[in-house]
């Protein structure tokens, strides 16, 4: 993988800060640099910050939390969808702060990413984990209930090929939401496997990361977008 | 933890000592020399005791130190306190143990240190270690047998083709006792304990290149080293079916784990995922691991997923059919030209499809014709054949007239003959017959699926 160092450098400067794991720019970060594609966003301390940014992305933008202390964001109040203007903007602003203030108090808050809306796709998970025995492994799961319920996933070891990718793909049970099921659009499953053949690869050669999670990876008819993305190091 | 290595001597020993060899009836060394004088091994078998002059009629060594030359294999059935010194005093006489005793590593932290301590001193002595806390080795290709359970208790297989791989000692004997009252054959049965040395990837690497291994089964609980397990069992199912049964499936996964990968990734999901890069297939549980050693112990790999089923029991025919298809099996209707070739040969009142119901009619010959017939060409890869003795007609010559043979049928035969008294006393002449019988339409469906390569599962 030719961004390896690249991304060692982001792994090895959070570990370096004590961190046990990358927050959603870092980790967005490191799986661009494996050409996994993200959306448009850039992170802000402040207030004007967000206002140029939005403003240079494009109404309607999200907007997100970023703090090494809270892997599950949106748990928290710490994400906002769909900001249609600079007063909305402002007032989801208000809202997170202080939210995550009487939620997680203690907290740090790194700053905030201002980011372009995603358009509606399917949404799956493509994760990857290191097993003490096994080594990395990658797992594949279509979004929301299928995955947290129904534990509708399938595993491989990494590094795959596009076939076991594409064999991943195909043998969960939820499928057909990818292929028109009802009416719905065909998504591209060459984008998922790649995706998930990229996530292999990071696992199979970044040692220090122990879990990485691309939820949601959203899927077009053409393309994929890795909305939200964490990694777990150690 | 382990360095590999050849131990194909474990396979051939020229000679095999049995440490602290006892006179005395019901003692493991002594079970233990009486049945390998019993399974008729043919080289030099020498009990070791100070303080016998002999044992079993057998010549006694004072200690291994004593020992004119190298001996292959020494059986330790010694207290675990004893096996380091033993062990040390063993060096340049011994090239492999197989140490039976238990109060080792599954027993708290003084046996851990002790079997460090053992692991150590063999890796000083330069001698390999099976187990410890195993019953070792089992095989009915060179006739050694460290199995300390009684043959009254526990039946010895014939030979054959297939291999078992058990981390589990009494799992390898039950299952050993259970294929030598199927008649089922095996080449080697290792129970390799806590794999302080020799685990089953020394032991995959063996069966891969042992020509007198056909199947491969593993039994087990954990893995040492899941990589070099991984690389070992697929160069190994490259050559020949491999298949394993994981337990304890539903330990805790990564508890700490912070995304939902993480969480939902138990340690059985990554244990499949290995089996599937190794190429191994997985059995799930007991039945199935007694469903694939009749199937690979009898009949040899399916070319393919489509199952004939042929049968005197409508109902029974059905009932195959819908196992079948959950498994992932395809019972495919029967082509134009073979439906117009049996309705010349068979009474209309035959059901003539797939399954194909012979009905209160059938008869031996209508039975074996049904085989030969769809089973020559390329229609379909795997017969089952699911006979009810209900029909007067059939006779006790059934079972020898659907045998394979050549010119018969060389593809794979699976028998269900489910019934009370009658049936149950039939289950003998499949046997004899080299067929593997079940007694379930679900057993003999998981047989099948699983010469056909394994089910589809999720």
């Amino acid at each position: 993988m030719a961004e390896k160092a690249a991304i060692e450098k982001i792994v090895k400067e959070a570990m370096s800060l004590g961190r046990k794991a990358l927050v959603e720019p870092e980790a967005k970060a490191v799986i661009n640099l494996a050409s996994i594609l993200v959306p448009r966003h850039r992170v802000v301390k402040d207030m004007a910050g967000a206002f140029e940014a939005a403003s240079d992305i494009g109404y309607p933008v999200a907007l997100k939390l970023v703090s090494p202390d809270m892997l599950h964001k949106s748990d928290i109040g710490g994400v906002a969808l769909g900001i249609k203007d600079s007063k909305e903007l402002e007032a989801s602003w208000s809202r997170m702060v202080l939210s995550a203030a009487h939620e997680a108090p203690a907290a740090v808050i790194e700053g905030f990413i201002v980011e372009e809306m995603a358009g509606r796709g399917t949404e799956v998970i493509v994760g990857g984990i290191r097993d003490a025995q096994f080594g990395p492994a990658v797992m594949f799961g279509l979004g929301g209930v299928a995955v947290e319920l129904l534990k509708d996933v399938s595993f491989r070891l990494a590094p795959v090929s596009r076939e076991e990718a594409l064999g991943m793909i195909s043998e969960v049970k939820s499928f057909p939401l990818l292929t028109g099921f009802r009416g719905g659009k065909p998504r591209d499953l060459d984008a998922v496997a790649e995706t998930i053949i990229k996530v292999g690869r990071i696992m199979d050669e970044v040692s220090a990361i122990k879990e990485l999670e691309i939820n949601p990876l959203v899927v077009y008819e053409r393309g994929a977008l890795a909305v939200d993305a964490r990694a777990v190091l150690g | 933890m382990t360095g590999g290595g050849d131990i194909s001597f474990f396979f051939k020993p020229e000679s095999v000592a049995v440490v602290g060899a006892s006179p005395e009836p019901g003692k493991i060394s002594n079970i233990i020399l009486g049945n390998l004088a019993g399974a008729g091994f043919g080289k030099r078998l020498v009990p070791v005791n100070p303080g016998q002059a002999s044992v079993m009629g057998l010549e006694c060594l004072p200690s291994l130190e004593e020992s004119p030359e190298v001996i292959d294999i020494a059986v330790f059935a010694i207290p675990a306190g004893l096996v380091p010194g033993a062990l040390k005093r063993a060096e340049g006489k011994v090239r492999g143990a197989v140490i039976v005793s238990g109060g080792f590593g599954e027993a708290g932290e003084r046996g851990k240190l002790l079997e460090k301590e053992v692991l150590d001193t063999a890796r000083k002595a330069g001698v390999r270690v099976i187990g410890p806390n195993c019953l070792g080795i089992y095989d009915a290709v060179s006739k050694v047998d460290t199995f300390f359970i009684p043959v009254d208790r526990a039946g010895r297989p014939g030979r054959g083709g297939l291999s078992i791989l058990s981390q589990s000692g009494s799992f390898a004997a039950v299952a050993m006792d259970e294929l030598a009252a199927e008649g089922i054959g095996v080449a080697r049965i290792v129970s390799y304990g806590n794999a302080v040395d020799v685990n089953e990837s020394d032991c995959l690497e063996f069966l891969a290149s042992d020509p007198e291994t056909s199947a491969v089964v593993i039994y087990m609980e954990s893995v040492a080293d899941g990589r070099r397990f991984v690389e070992a069992a697929s160069r190994c199912s490259s050559e020949k079916p491999v298949m394993a049964v994981k337990v304890g499936k539903f330990g805790a996964g990564a508890a700490a784990a912070r995304s939902h990968t993480g969480a939902i990734a138990g340690r059985y999901e990554i244990y499949r995922a290995a089996f599937r890069k190794a190429g191994v297939t997985e059995l799930d549980g007991y039945e199935e691991f007694q469903a694939a050693c009749k199937a690979f112990g009898l009949q040899g790999r399916a070319g393919g997923k489509r199952v004939m089923i042929i049968t005197d029991g409508g109902g029974m025919g059905v009932g195959i059919a819908d196992a079948c298809h959950a498994l992932g099996l395809e019972a495919a209707p029967l082509p134009d030209e073979l439906e117009k070739e049996l309705r010349a040969v068979f009474p209309p009142y035959f059901s003539i499809s797939n399954p194909l119901d012979l009905t209160g009619s059938a008869t031996d010959e209508s039975f074996a014709m049904s085989v030969q017939k769809t089973m020559s060409g390329g229609h379909y890869d795997i017969a089952i054949v699911a006979a009810l003795w209900g029909p007067p007609a059939l006779t006790d010559s059934l079972p020898g007239m659907l045998a394979q043979k050549p010119g018969f049928s060389e593809k794979p035969i699976i028998v269900c003959t489910p019934g009370g008294e009658y049936s149950r006393s039939r289950l003998r002449l499949f046997r004899e017959a080299g067929l593997p019988v079940f007694t379930t339409p679900e057993g003999a469906v998981r047989a099948a699926a699983v010469l056909a390569g394994g089910r589809r599962r999720r």
